[in-house]
């Protein structure tokens, strides 16, 4: 009998954790959540036409499949038209069902063109284009048209590649817009901090865990991609961008013989989800300014469970090799 | 008017460089981030915190444990970082009293829980714990440490997962060298990274002397003997027990 047949169906996270015995119950409610959801949320839109290259994404947790009690509710609607061509579904339809939008940024629940997505740096490429595009990317979820939304991931994917054609090179353009983005990230947190916008203990809590959770799992898929030849560079990322990024970290570990720590990272994160789940903690957090936050019980373990993902983060990139001498060779110029 | 800030700086009384760490000989330690050192082995300095931390730092600005090993070092201690001392570390222990203890349990956990919320962990030797419950104010700051051989509880993994079982929020810090005095074939530093390596928040490294009395640093024996553990905690900060090796 074949061994692995056990646990072939099984995803990286739940391997990682038969291997070392840590549950991730947070994480595991989390996904079947974020299915359920995604279930009800469907059959709410009833029979709704969709258009063949058209997409509606969830973003965010729902895009790690970490929905918890207090996640908003950000999508998408991704199209292969010209610019403003209507599509169906269109975005009234959807906000008739779909809960309306919280942010101010205008930044999602409403419909974008992967023409306008992929028109990449100087002033077209604002703050709500590179969002848009990296987070379709790296953490969102098909809530209907699953062939347009990885057809659309594959186009922006094919964009990015253009013109890269080495072999064994993780694809230097995506790594760099990949690190713009976090670095933009902590810079919009700086600067949402100093406009006295609220939340703030909640926001430095989502820097550390979520935030991170994304950011690197975008860069180890890039950077593995030093295993790969150039031919096959853009199903690789597609493949590895289709799971959570919580698995594309666990199977991280586990192909690097970082098993325990990687049970610690993502089991810091899977308390950090519990924590973010229990709505008092997640008031506690939006409650606190930065002035009395380490004064706080609550975020005092939410920030030291954010440098334990960090932690573990930085010694899968730094302890163990080839990682070591990609994040040396290509990380910093 | 200054914005009130939530951490603790980059300086000391404007003599500390942050960011230091003295280059090390040895492979193993030079390879690992972060890296730190206990204040316990500068006996010469007991109680004099800002020197204590200025030797430190000359090791690691990464990580730190400050020792207050016997009990009348900890109100010391208390008033040093209550002072609020502009600390480099991003990763600050406080080793908790297990020698001279003469204050009722709950007084000295009472204590220990007023330690500053930049302190981000307390590790505390199981021996010193008379009633587990009588800890849980320390909540998730509570780190157990293995005991050695000299110790008549906290060395194997079941006993500490009776301790773990009353104080479930509590931490583990594998003393590499104690696990190796009671099992020099390293199966008992494996078998305790089994049952207790998800709660693991730091490593306590060092060889010890041969009659096990005190810490010396790391030999290069010892270097080879405990690679294979140290491998399994690359995430976690290791504190150095003694100074560092040449």
């Amino acid at each position: 009998m074949d061994p692995r047949g056990a646990t072939a169906a099984l995803t990286a996270l739940q391997r990682l954790g038969a291997r070392t015995g840590e549950g991730f119950p947070a994480l595991a409610a989390a996904r079947e959540r974020t299915q359920r959801r995604l279930a009800d949320a469907c059959a709410a839109l009833g029979d709704v036409d969709v258009d063949a290259d058209v997409t509606v994404a969830l973003m965010g947790s729902w895009g790690r499949r970490e929905l918890t009690s207090g996640s908003d509710e950000d999508w998408l609607v991704v199209h292969r038209r010209p610019a403003g061509a209507p599509v169906r579904p269109g975005v009234q339809e959807l906000s008739r069902v779909l809960r309306p939008p919280a942010g101010a940024q205008e930044i999602f629940n409403r419909a974008v063109a992967v023409q306008e997505l992929v028109r990449f740096g100087l002033d077209a490429d604002d703050n709500a284009n590179m969002t848009q595009r990296l987070l379709f990317l790296l953490e969102s979820v098909p809530l209907l048209g699953e062939r347009a939304h990885r057809d659309a991931q594959r186009a922006i994917l094919a964009a990015y590649l253009e013109g890269d054609r080495r072999d064994r090179r993780p694809p230097r353009f995506l790594l760099n817009d990949v690190v713009r983005y976090w670095r933009t990230i902590a810079v919009d947190f700086e600067g949402k901090a100093r406009q006295g916008t609220r939340k703030w203990a909640l926001r430095h809590a989502k820097l550390r865990t979520s935030r991170t959770i994304l950011f690197a799992g975008g860069l180890l898929p890039i950077l593995g991609c030093h295993h790969v030849v150039a031919d096959e560079v853009l199903d690789f990322l597609l493949e590895a961008f289709s799971d959570p990024p919580t698995d594309r970290i666990a199977r991280a570990f586990l192909e690097h013989d970082a098993a325990d720590a990687g049970a610690r990272t993502l089991g810091a994160y899977d308390r950090f989800l519990a924590l973010v789940d229990d709505p008092a903690r997640r008031a506690r957090l939006e409650s606190l300014d930065r002035g009395a936050a380490l004064g706080d019980e609550v975020f005092v373990e939410a920030r030291r469970l954010g440098r334990e993902v960090q932690q573990g983060l930085l010694a899968l990139l730094f302890e163990r090799e080839p990682l070591r001498r990609l994040v040396r060779q290509y990380l910093v110029f | 008017m200054a914005r009130p800030q939530p951490f603790p700086g980059l300086v000391l009384d404007g003599r500390l460089r942050a960011a230091t760490v003295r280059p090390l000989a040895r492979e193993l330690l030079a390879d690992h981030h972060p890296l730190g050192v206990s204040t316990g082995y500068m006996a010469t300095r007991r109680e004099d915190w800002a020197t204590l931390v200025r030797r430190a730092c000359a090791v690691s600005s990464f990580a730190v444990e400050l020792s207050a090993l016997s009990e009348r070092e900890l109100p010391g201690l208390l008033a040093f970082l209550a002072g609020r001392p502009r600390l480099p570390f991003n990763y600050l222990s406080v080793h908790a009293p297990t020698k001279g203890l003469r204050r009722p349990e709950g007084e000295l956990v009472a204590l220990l829980a007023s330690l500053p919320g930049h302190v981000d962990a307390v590790v505390v030797h199981p021996d010193a714990i008379r009633h587990a419950e009588a800890w849980r104010p320390l909540s998730h700051r509570l780190v157990l440490e293995n005991m050695d051989a000299r110790k008549p509880v906290g060395q194997r993994p079941g006993q500490l997962a009776e301790l773990f079982a009353v104080l479930p929020q509590a931490g583990f810090c594998l003393d590499v060298a104690h696990a190796a005095a009671v099992d020099p074939s390293m199966r008992l530093a494996h078998a305790l990274l089994d049952a207790h390596g998800a709660r693991l928040r730091q490593v306590h490294l060092s060889s010890l002397r041969r009659d096990r009395s005190s810490h010396v640093a790391l030999t290069r024996r010892d270097e080879a003997r405990f690679r294979p553990v140290l491998r399994r905690c690359p995430d976690v900060p290791w504190i150095l027990e003694a100074p560092p090796p040449r």
